[in-house]
């Protein structure tokens, strides 16, 4: 329980991450770099310092407060260097405005599970649990396992969410303990797939087929993202891998095991505000979220492979 | 009325129709009376050549602008101006709402409506021969919501006149009138007999007016209806109902007489007292569900009073039965504010949970509300009366409930402003220097005080008791009350059987988020002295340095937050206040019941209160209701509000009920409905008693709190009461858009 890695949130009453009432703990650190992000917060494994000027009223404590001169005034205006900024974290101890924010910190697992415990009668009634997303939660192995784990103790449903790219003894590790597997699979094309995401798919498609072959309940989902995946074409070809993996699971599980099911969900732009906080470029600007229309119309290709796929 | 048309019309397109004349209706009090922070009445306006419009105090204490009948001058019997005592307030009573025209819409199966609130005629509202100058001081100091004076807040057992019928309510008072020959009880029979004289001469004339109107109008079904009317309404004059309809239209008429009287006329259990008629006319084959279902919200466009579906009997068993959903379709249907409560527990009909949260995600509109029949009947036992009782007591009013015909409580009238208690604490240390400031003699301070305020409520209650009947009797609650008619007393005096008086806090996010900021940046922390603190707060945090600390008070982890010093605050607080409440009776042995409650008066209260340490400034408004202050936590989450809400009930049946807003992105999936099911049980398992829930338009919201004409018949469940948001001040408007948009 004293295993600690950094987390960058926990949202409790979280209703779009897996069945009934949950907890969502996000790991912070992830190893694709897609540039649509919705929790680019969650991509450094280390703990970031946020920057709102929007909130700052240049009371000027963060630049007595910085050893590393981070901070400066000029004619009442505050300027924040971030090249400066060592995470030395004092500013944001000074900063009541809350414009500077410190993005993650490390917890221990019993912290974790001290929080994710305060609604476990919310679990019971509603049939929800503990949910672990990021970042990429598989990148922090024993601590995702230890959480997980501590949960099966107190026989809470317990679900992950991951991109797939890590290496398979990370996620091999974590499902005894994992009831659901919530899984991105965003191309089959692996050069459009690194181009999209900074990562090639050979691992990610390799661990969802042998996920396939574990029996444990699976939702493969596509982040509808114009421009990179919504023509059907490039659905049916992620449709047709998820027959393939049922196929799998069914030549795998004669007695049948868990479902797998596909989920298409629209990309949208509500994270924009978060990149110049973190200081990073938002580069998804100029897209536009995909219509009702051109999602039924995907949906309905998806279905057209024979496989059970619904939007989310 | 319509032409020579004769299309036949249907329930949807009447109701359509009552609801734009109701909306009409709407706009011309916003035009002439302005915002109003309380319950949607529907009082319509006097005709414009009657008309004028004053300010007075409305029945829960606030100033409130009014329109009143010019033709009306009431007839005094007192030096002051005032109309006091049964006979004086009967027949005033009785010569206002005999020159009240009668209302009739062709578009309604009932006929109806009012325009004059006779509080508003009868000023001043307190005798001041009876004199409680004495408690003046304390009431000033502590800016005590006393209770002196208050009216209504109980409720009736409709099923009396429903059995009787006005014939059969007088005939009682003229036995009873040879029975009890004092004369308090004299007194009190002839100010009920103008008062039923009154309501029969008026039900008359709307027999006469529906009667005239049928020979002019030309369309047959709405000719039909109102001949229907005229013949209902004579019977109704005398005898008591025989059919659905008609029970809908008499109960029509006492609510109305009692809005008229003193806004009084809570509903109660309508699906029990109604379901005798529902079921024997569909026995006889006379009444459809679309039927009954139109006549309801027939009911509910003219009076939107509370009421409560489902929930034990006496044994326990749940009453849930057809009607129950009846009713909660009615509401449905019509979409305006309708005050209707949901039973939730162990043994009640899970699908009317289901259904009520399925119309909740559905309208929009914050109707239902939800009840925690098991808690509340339980709590009520810990009064030492038999839990039976406390299963009879039904909701009637934004937060209470009261044992039909049989218990006076001047629910939600009494309250005790936490903050003031707690600014006046935070004085008297700093000003006793003979004490060394710490959060532990804050506390000792903040206790003596609220023990103080108490027992000043307790007196003036006492005080309220001795004398309310001699200056503003309950002559319209007495009549279907058990006790008043036969004894020969008032309500307010003797009239009935049990008498357990409310007395609510305001103000716990407010004080338990002070005592934690006190305690980490002052204490623990040393970032100020306590005479640094004391600066800021009589300045009002002014300057730079004065915001940068309000600020830095408000980091501090909150009431809500979840296993934070504020939270253990917030649970002493309200434990403490208990505990002061239930130590003793009133010193002349009423039993008082605690409740965390501020209504919609935290605006009100908030103005009596200066700067408080939690980084609020001085004048704005106190915290709502036992809730967390908004912004308690970075993810709002639901379920952190539900667990702080739950664990500061005070438990002896009076509530402290959780308002909540959800995330207006849930979906009407089975899946998400089943989730906030869930919500709603484990909150009253873990305590809850009461839940007023929103599921927002939050874009409509935000574009009607700029402009509210844009959406003028935008309803939200403002706290106990639903109401046009439009007719809510600009200030309760920011409090409803502060709840949804808490900073990040």
């Amino acid at each position: 329980m004293n295993t600690a890695d950094v987390v960058f949130n926990i949202q409790r009453f979280s209703l779009h991450d897996g069945p009934g009432i949950r907890t969502t703990v996000f790991l912070k650190g992830c190893s694709m770099r897609c540039f649509w992000c919705h929790n680019p917060e969650g991509q450094h494994p280390e703990p970031e310092l946020r920057y709102f000027p929007e909130r700052c009223i240049a009371c000027g404590q963060c630049v007595l407060s910085c050893p590393n001169h981070a901070h400066e005034m000029h004619d009442g205006t505050h300027a924040f260097l971030r090249e400066n900024c060592e995470l030395s974290g004092l500013c944001v101890e000074t900063c009541f405005s809350r414009a500077l924010q410190m993005e993650g910190r490390a917890m221990t697992v019993a912290q974790v599970m001290d929080e994710v415990l305060s609604d476990k009668a919310f679990y019971e009634s509603s049939g929800g649990g503990v949910t672990l997303s990021g970042g990429e939660p598989a990148l922090s192995k024993d601590f995702a396992r230890e959480i997980l784990e501590a949960c099966k103790v107190h026989r809470l449903h317990t679900a992950i969410e991951t991109c797939g790219e890590v290496p398979w003894a990370s996620l091999e590790a974590l499902l005894p303990f994992t009831d659901l597997i919530m899984m991105d699979i965003k191309h089959l094309d692996e050069s459009k797939h690194q181009r999209a995401t900074g990562q090639p798919n050979d691992r990610i498609l390799s661990n969802a087929r042998r996920l396939a072959s574990s029996g444990k309940t699976i939702i493969v989902r596509t982040p509808i993202v114009p421009s990179v995946n919504d023509t059907e074409e490039e659905i049916i070809q992620i449709a047709t891998f998820v027959r393939e993996l049922i196929t799998l699971r069914t030549s795998a599980h004669q007695n049948g095991n868990g479902e797998i099911r596909y989920e298409l969900l629209a990309f949208h732009k509500l994270a924009a505000g978060k990149y110049p906080s973190l200081g990073l470029e938002y580069k998804a600007h100029d897209i536009e979220p995909p219509t009702k229309e051109k999602m039924t119309s995907l949906l309905n290709a998806a279905r057209r492979c024979g496989i059970e796929a619904s939007l989310r | 009325m319509m032409g020579s048309e004769s299309k036949e019309l249907t329930f949807t397109e009447r109701i359509d129709m009552l609801r734009a004349t109701k909306m009409r209706h709407t706009e011309e009090k916003w035009r002439e009376l302005g915002c109003f922070d309380m319950d949607d009445l529907p009082i319509m306006l006097p005709p414009p050549e009657s008309r004028k419009v004053v300010r007075v105090v409305s029945g829960s204490g606030l100033l409130i602008v009014d329109a009143m009948f010019k033709e009306f001058t009431p007839k005094t019997n007192h030096p002051s101006g005032g109309i006091f005592g049964a006979r004086d307030c009967g027949e005033n009573f009785r010569t206002l709402i005999d020159l009240h025209p009668p209302y009739i819409d062709p578009m309604s199966s009932l006929a109806g409506g009012y325009m004059a609130h006779f509080s508003a005629y009868r000023q001043p509202a307190w005798n001041p021969d009876f004199d409680f100058s004495p408690l003046h001081e304390d009431h000033e100091k502590y800016k005590l919501h006393h209770g002196i004076g208050a009216v209504q807040h109980f409720c009736q057992d409709e099923a009396i006149g429903l059995t009787l019928g006005w014939g059969g309510i007088l005939a009682n008072i003229h036995h009873y009138r040879t029975v009890n020959l004092d004369e308090e009880a004299q007194e009190l029979y002839d100010g009920l007999e103008h008062m039923v004289l009154g309501i029969q001469n008026w039900i008359a004339r709307h027999a006469a007016a529906a009667a005239e109107m049928a020979k002019h109008e030309e369309h047959p079904q709405l000719r039909q209806n109102l001949t229907e009317l005229a013949s209902m309404n004579d019977h109704l004059v005398n005898h008591p109902p025989r059919t659905f309809r008609e029970a809908c239209q008499w109960m029509l008429y006492y609510q109305l007489a009692g809005k008229m009287y003193n806004m009084g006329g809570s509903l109660g259990r309508v699906d029990q007292f109604l379901f005798p008629f529902y079921q024997e006319d569909k026995k006889r084959g006379i009444l459809t569900d679309e039927e009954a279902i139109f006549h309801l919200a027939c009911h509910f466009i003219m009076d939107t009073s509370y009421t409560q579906l489902g929930g034990p009997d006496a044994s326990g068993k749940d009453t849930t039965n057809a009607l129950s959903f009846l009713v909660l379709e009615a509401a449905h249907r019509l979409k305006v504010p309708v005050n209707v409560g949901v039973s939730v527990g162990k043994d009640v009909d899970p699908k009317l949970l289901r259904r009520g949260v399925e119309i909740l995600f559905e309208d929009r509109t914050g109707i239902p509300k939800f009840l925690g029949v098991d808690r509340t009947s339980e709590g009520f036992a810990r009064n030492g009366l038999p839990i039976e009782l406390g299963r009879q007591r039904a909701y009637s009013g934004c937060h209470w409930c009261a044992i039909p015909g049989r218990e006076y409580t001047v629910n939600d009238c009494v309250k005790v402003n936490m903050a003031a208690v707690f600014e006046v604490a935070m004085k008297d240390m700093m000003s006793d220097r003979s004490i060394k400031p710490s959060v532990d003699a804050l506390w000792r301070c903040f206790e003596k005080h609220l023990r103080r305020s108490v027992e000043t409520i307790a007196k003036s209650l006492d005080f309220h008791m001795d004398h309310m009947y001699r200056v503003f009797p309950e002559l319209h609650l007495d009549l279907l009350c058990y006790g008043p008619i036969e004894k020969g007393r008032d309500a307010s005096h003797g009239g009935v059987e049990f008498y357990n008086l409310c007395v609510d806090a305001a103000g716990l996010a407010t004080v338990a988020d002070s005592f934690a900021a006190v305690e980490q940046r002052v204490e623990r922390e040393k970032r100020m002295t306590w005479d640094e603190l004391m600066h800021f707060l009589d300045t009002n945090w002014e300057g730079e340095a004065g915001e940068r600390t309000r600020r830095m008070m408000k980091a501090v982890p909150r009431y809500g937050s979840g296993g934070s010093r504020a939270d253990t605050f917030g649970v002493n607080v309200a434990q403490t206040f208990t505990k002061i409440v239930k130590e003793k009776p009133t010193p002349h042995g009423f039993n008082m019941i605690p409740g965390i409650f501020s209504w919609a008066a935290n605006i009100a209260m908030g103005k009596d209160v200066d700067s408080t340490p939690n980084g609020r400034l001085s004048k704005s408004p106190i915290s709502h209701g036992p809730n967390p202050d908004p912004g308690f936590r970075k993810d709002a989450a639901p379920t952190a509000l539900a667990i702080a809400v739950a664990s500061v009930q005070p438990g002896y049946g009076n509530t402290a009920p959780m308002q909540i807003e959800l995330d207006p992105g849930l979906s009407k999936s089975d899946e998400d409905i089943e989730k906030v099911v869930a919500l709603i049980r484990t909150h009253f398992e873990m305590g809850g008693t009461q839940i007023n829930m929103n599921i927002l338009n939050k874009k409509a919201i935000l574009e009607a709190q700029k402009d509210p004409t844009l959406h003028p018949d935008l309803v939200v469940r403002v706290t106990g009461f639903s109401a046009y948001f439009a007719s809510l001040s600009p200030e309760m408007r920011q409090i409803v858009v502060d709840r949804i948009i808490a900073e990040e």
